[in-house]
């Protein structure tokens, strides 16, 4: 029997805002044992995260209460401490790791800086005493256990400075200082890209079984549960709605909102994968030859030394009619670059580009170019103009293709119902609207002059998962409703298997593999394509089976690892 | 940094280049003739263009800015039509006052706003936040002349202690030879009673002359100090136990004060144009009195020395406080991504 670390019984929490009480946590209960790693999942506004606050301490009261319940951390219960016992388990006893590593870092002090402080006033609040120096080689060693061995360099570093994986695990470190038992982490890797999330997931697995930690792990993505977790408490509206083992939770969901939950997880592999069909078009929509972009920029006294950056490097690409094409590549891979380069918002340094079998060059800028490609951006909160109404921003681009202003109305009430909103939305404004609607709203907008391509930039990314879906059903019969040309760019290779018949990965500014979806997924040749495949958190054994089986030394060869500084 | 500096100080000596040019040529187009005012009515025609050449008015105009230029290079900025000295001896007469004062000002907005500042953040909604929001509300919309002359009349007849004209009690026989400031040079010459009336004297005027921007900075320091109190790091810190007074000084305030510092270099400039009227007000013997009566005058090379002397000023003090932010903002040293 391992002892109990942390127990949350009855816990009821509301929040005071303006003399309205909610009730935010509704008598939630749940437990960790020693060296356990738990999950707590929901979707974003189900309570997951006051929850960590109330047990860390930091949830401001008010306009928080804590209405009932305990929370027992090691059998002490923790609501009654003084704020002084209180902030000495802070980091000692329990310590978080927040989602985001660049927004967790203080910009403008140094890593050192920070890790240092972190040390020294847990010893002054545990009456120890160190040097300056016993606390900079405990510091070194403690990012030796998060597998960062140039501990030197980064501590002389500020955290812009790092890429985005080594920040994950210096903040892994940071929270591993002051030697916790238990470690609360907050979406750990969603906010990398996939590889470095999955090398996150390995190091926090690690840690717990070498130090002997007991991990809370708060988390959205089923994926990354199964990976992680031992038990599972699922949470809906500040409730835990199901709870259980792990596996037998994946198995055999009991609770409909757990099953939404499952369901709405789009398939890598499997029967339940969307096959999208070819339209057997013959004619190419874009056609793009040998392209490159290369950035550059002067640097130093008198502005004469340049630094380059060559983000598309001889992309070659055929983009039939009627295809919907993706174009996959984690961050910095040059993908948005070439997107730009086709919609005429960069220039290449050198290709050819034809759209709709008109050379770019002269094409782009003309008004017969807007009616020809259109963008639906990733986030529709800032793509639409918060001060205008949805009939408004519609009317924008049907001014600027010459359209017959006395239409206007019906064509307004034609594309909403195209995107199947209700007409009576035309007079709202977006903060009426949620996400889903704006994204709708957004690429009504899009299609307002009759577009034959669509650029679609991560339309879904800023949505809830349930959200998503439907998103992608409508995109899904719009093209075949108007025969329309879809791009595709994102990172997450799920929803392109869901979504795209044809696919690009791209890889360093380079195309690494491209062709159609089924085949790319299902036989990867570039080693690249079979890495990244291989580190998406899948949900079911089945799935898991059907990834490509990437050895460490294969993945290394095409990755550079975030243990080590590069230039 | 050294290169960032060195751009930097460039760019500030084409700036100044540039002002000196368009005072110049200023100076030039607007009607009077300087050779007749300075004559006065009763000189004949003769006697004015006589005096013409010796000016080199009769010059080319380039002509003209290129011998202006090289003396300006040699420290000469001609002659003052008015008293017949050389501008660089009155200027250098007169600098001192203005710097003292105007030195003092930026201490007490930089020493009275970011603190109070900080504490309405802290205490936000409070009765300290509500008495620092009228203090600097009523700093920001009274004119500094107002102000002025509130004070003057406030001490006069009720906060006695303070004098409300000059730099020094008339019985103190001190001159300020070494930095030309009397607060520094009576300390170096062991003269506190010089120090304490050089203070007292100096009180009143900077507080007239700080007011609205002890107001503004402070506001924006409480909305910057509210803004990266929200921020996920301070949350981390805070839940690494980190306490709270350090917190708030170290994690906070430290990137909150990039926004008041940015603002503190804008307020140099009306700082200047206030500083004219503070002078007169408390008879303060600095740069104010000259540059009023030669612009009056149209003594011109006296006004484009001290155009000449504020512009310095400004631009001086905006390259110390980028510097500064560069110091504390390290994003502003080094570029995204790459190494020291």
């Amino acid at each position: 029997m391992s002892s109990r670390i942390l127990e949350v019984s009855g816990l009821d929490l509301s929040f005071t805002t303006y003399g309205q009480r909610t009730k935010v946590l509704h008598n939630l209960n749940f437990h960790l044992d020693a060296g356990e790693r738990v999950s707590l999942i929901g979707q974003s506004g189900s309570g997951k995260t006051v929850t960590m606050r109330t047990i860390i301490g930091t949830l401001p009261m008010p306009p928080g209460k804590v209405e009932n319940g305990s929370i027992q951390y090691e059998g002490q219960e923790l609501l009654t401490l003084s704020r002084k016992q209180r902030n000495r388990l802070k980091g000692t006893g329990i310590s978080i790791v927040l989602q985001d590593p660049l927004l967790s870092f203080n910009p403008v002090l140094t890593i050192h800086r920070q890790m240092d402080d972190i040390v020294r006033y847990a010893d002054m609040r545990n009456n120890k005493t160190r040097s300056r120096t016993d606390r900079r080689s405990h510091i070194i060693d403690t990012l030796k256990k998060v597998q960062l061995s140039d501990g030197e360099h980064i501590l002389g570093s500020y955290p812009m400075q790092l890429s985005g994986g080594m920040r994950q695990r210096v903040l892994i470190g940071m929270s591993l200082l002051n030697n916790p038992r238990l470690l609360i982490a907050d979406e750990p890797g969603t906010a990398l890209d996939v590889t470095t999330q999955q090398e996150i997931l390995n190091l926090l697995n690690t840690l717990v079984s070498e130090e002997g930690l007991t991990l809370l792990l708060i988390t959205h993505n089923l994926g990354v549960v199964r990976e992680m977790a031992d038990r599972v408490y699922v949470m809906q509206k500040g409730r835990i709605v199901e709870q259980g083992i792990k596996d037998e939770i994946f198995a055999s969901p009991k609770h409909p909102y757990t099953l939404e939950l499952m369901n709405s997880v789009l398939p890598l592999y499997g029967d339940k994968v969307m096959d999208v069909a070819d339209t057997h078009h013959e004619e190419n929509a874009i056609e793009i030859r040998g392209v490159n972009k290369i950035f550059s920029r002067k640097i130093g006294i008198f502005r004469r030394k340049t630094e380059i950056n060559h983000a598309v490097k001889e992309v070659s690409l055929d983009i039939g009619r009627g295809d919907i094409f993706g174009i996959a590549g984690e961050s910095g891979s040059g993908k948005t670059t070439l997107a730009k380069i086709f919609l005429g918002l960069h220039k290449p340094s050198s290709g050819e580009v034809a759209i709709d079998n008109q050379n770019l060059d002269e094409f782009h800028g003309s008004t017969e170019f807007r009616k020809t490609v259109q963008i639906v951006y990733q986030n529709p909160g800032s793509s639409l103009n918060p001060r205008r109404t949805v009939a408004d921003q519609l009317k924008v681009p049907l001014k600027f293709t010459g359209f017959s202003p006395k239409h206007y109305h019906s064509r307004i009430e034609e594309l909403l119902d195209m995107v199947e909103l209700p007409r009576s939305y035309a007079s709202m404004y977006p903060h009426e609207l949620s996400g889903g609607q704006k994204q709708r709203v957004a690429i009504a907008r899009a299609l307002s002059c009759h577009p034959k391509i669509l650029v679609l930039d991560e339309p879904t990314s800023a949505l809830d998962v349930l959200i998503q879906n439907s998103v992608i059903n409508l995109l899904h019969r719009l093209r075949d409703e108007f025969d329309l040309t879809y791009v595709f760019i994102s990172h997450d290779l799920s929803l392109m298997r869901n979504f795209c018949n044809r696919v690009a990965i791209m890889f360093r500014g380079e195309i690494c593999e491209q062709g159609r979806t089924r085949d790319i997924f299902a036989n990867p040749q570039h080693p690249y394509t079979r890495a990244l495949l291989s580190s998406i958190p899948v949900i079911s054994v089945e799935e898991e089976r059907l990834k490509p089986v990437v050895s460490k030394a294969e993945r290394n060869a095409v990755l550079t690892t975030t243990t080590e500084l590069t230039d | 940094m050294i290169a960032y500096l060195v751009r930097r100080t460039v760019a500030l000596l084409l700036v100044l280049l540039g002002l000196v040019i368009l005072i110049f040529i200023i100076a030039r187009v607007v009607p009077g003739d300087p050779a007749r005012i300075a004559l006065g009515p009763l000189a004949t025609a003769d006697q004015v263009a006589e005096m013409r050449s010796e000016m080199g008015l009769d010059d080319p105009f380039l002509v003209q800015l290129w011998n202006y230029l090289t003396g300006l290079l040699q420290g000469d900025l001609g002659k003052s039509l008015l008293s017949s000295r050389p501008v660089m001896d009155d200027l250098v007469a007169a600098l001192p006052a203005t710097f003292e004062l105007v030195l003092a000002t930026i201490f007490l907005q930089i020493s009275l706003s970011i603190p109070l500042g900080v504490l309405a953040a802290v205490y936000r909604d409070s009765w300290i936040d509500n008495i620092t929001r009228i203090i600097s509300l009523i700093g920001v919309v009274t004119p500094g002349f107002v102000l002025a002359i509130i004070l003057q009349l406030l001490a006069s007849y009720y906060l006695t202690f303070f004098p409300v004209t000059g730099r020094l009690d008339p019985g103190l026989e001190f001159s300020a030879t070494k930095t030309g400031l009397l607060t520094i040079d009576s300390l170096l010459a062991g003269r506190g009673d010089v120090f304490v009336s050089a203070c007292l004297h100096l009180f009143l005027p900077s507080i007239a002359l700080a007011a609205a921007g002890i107001g503004q900075v402070m506001r924006i320091t409480r909305s910057a100090m509210i803004e990266i109190g929200s921020r996920d790091f301070i949350e981390a810190s805070r839940s690494y136990g980190i306490p709270e007074q350090v917190v708030t000084i170290r994690y906070m305030l430290r990137v909150a004060s990039i926004a008041p510092l940015t603002i503190l270099g804008l307020e140099f400039a009306s700082l200047i144009g206030n500083a004219f009227i503070v002078e007169f007000v408390f008879s303060w013997p600095g740069i104010a009195s000259y540059g009023v009566r030669t612009i009056l005058q149209k003594d011109l090379n006296a006004v484009i020395g001290v155009v000449l002397v504020s512009g310095i000023f400004f631009v001086v003090a905006n390259l110390v406080i980028d510097v500064l932010l560069g110091f504390i903002d390290p994003r502003n040293r080094i570029r995204e991504g790459s190494r020291k």
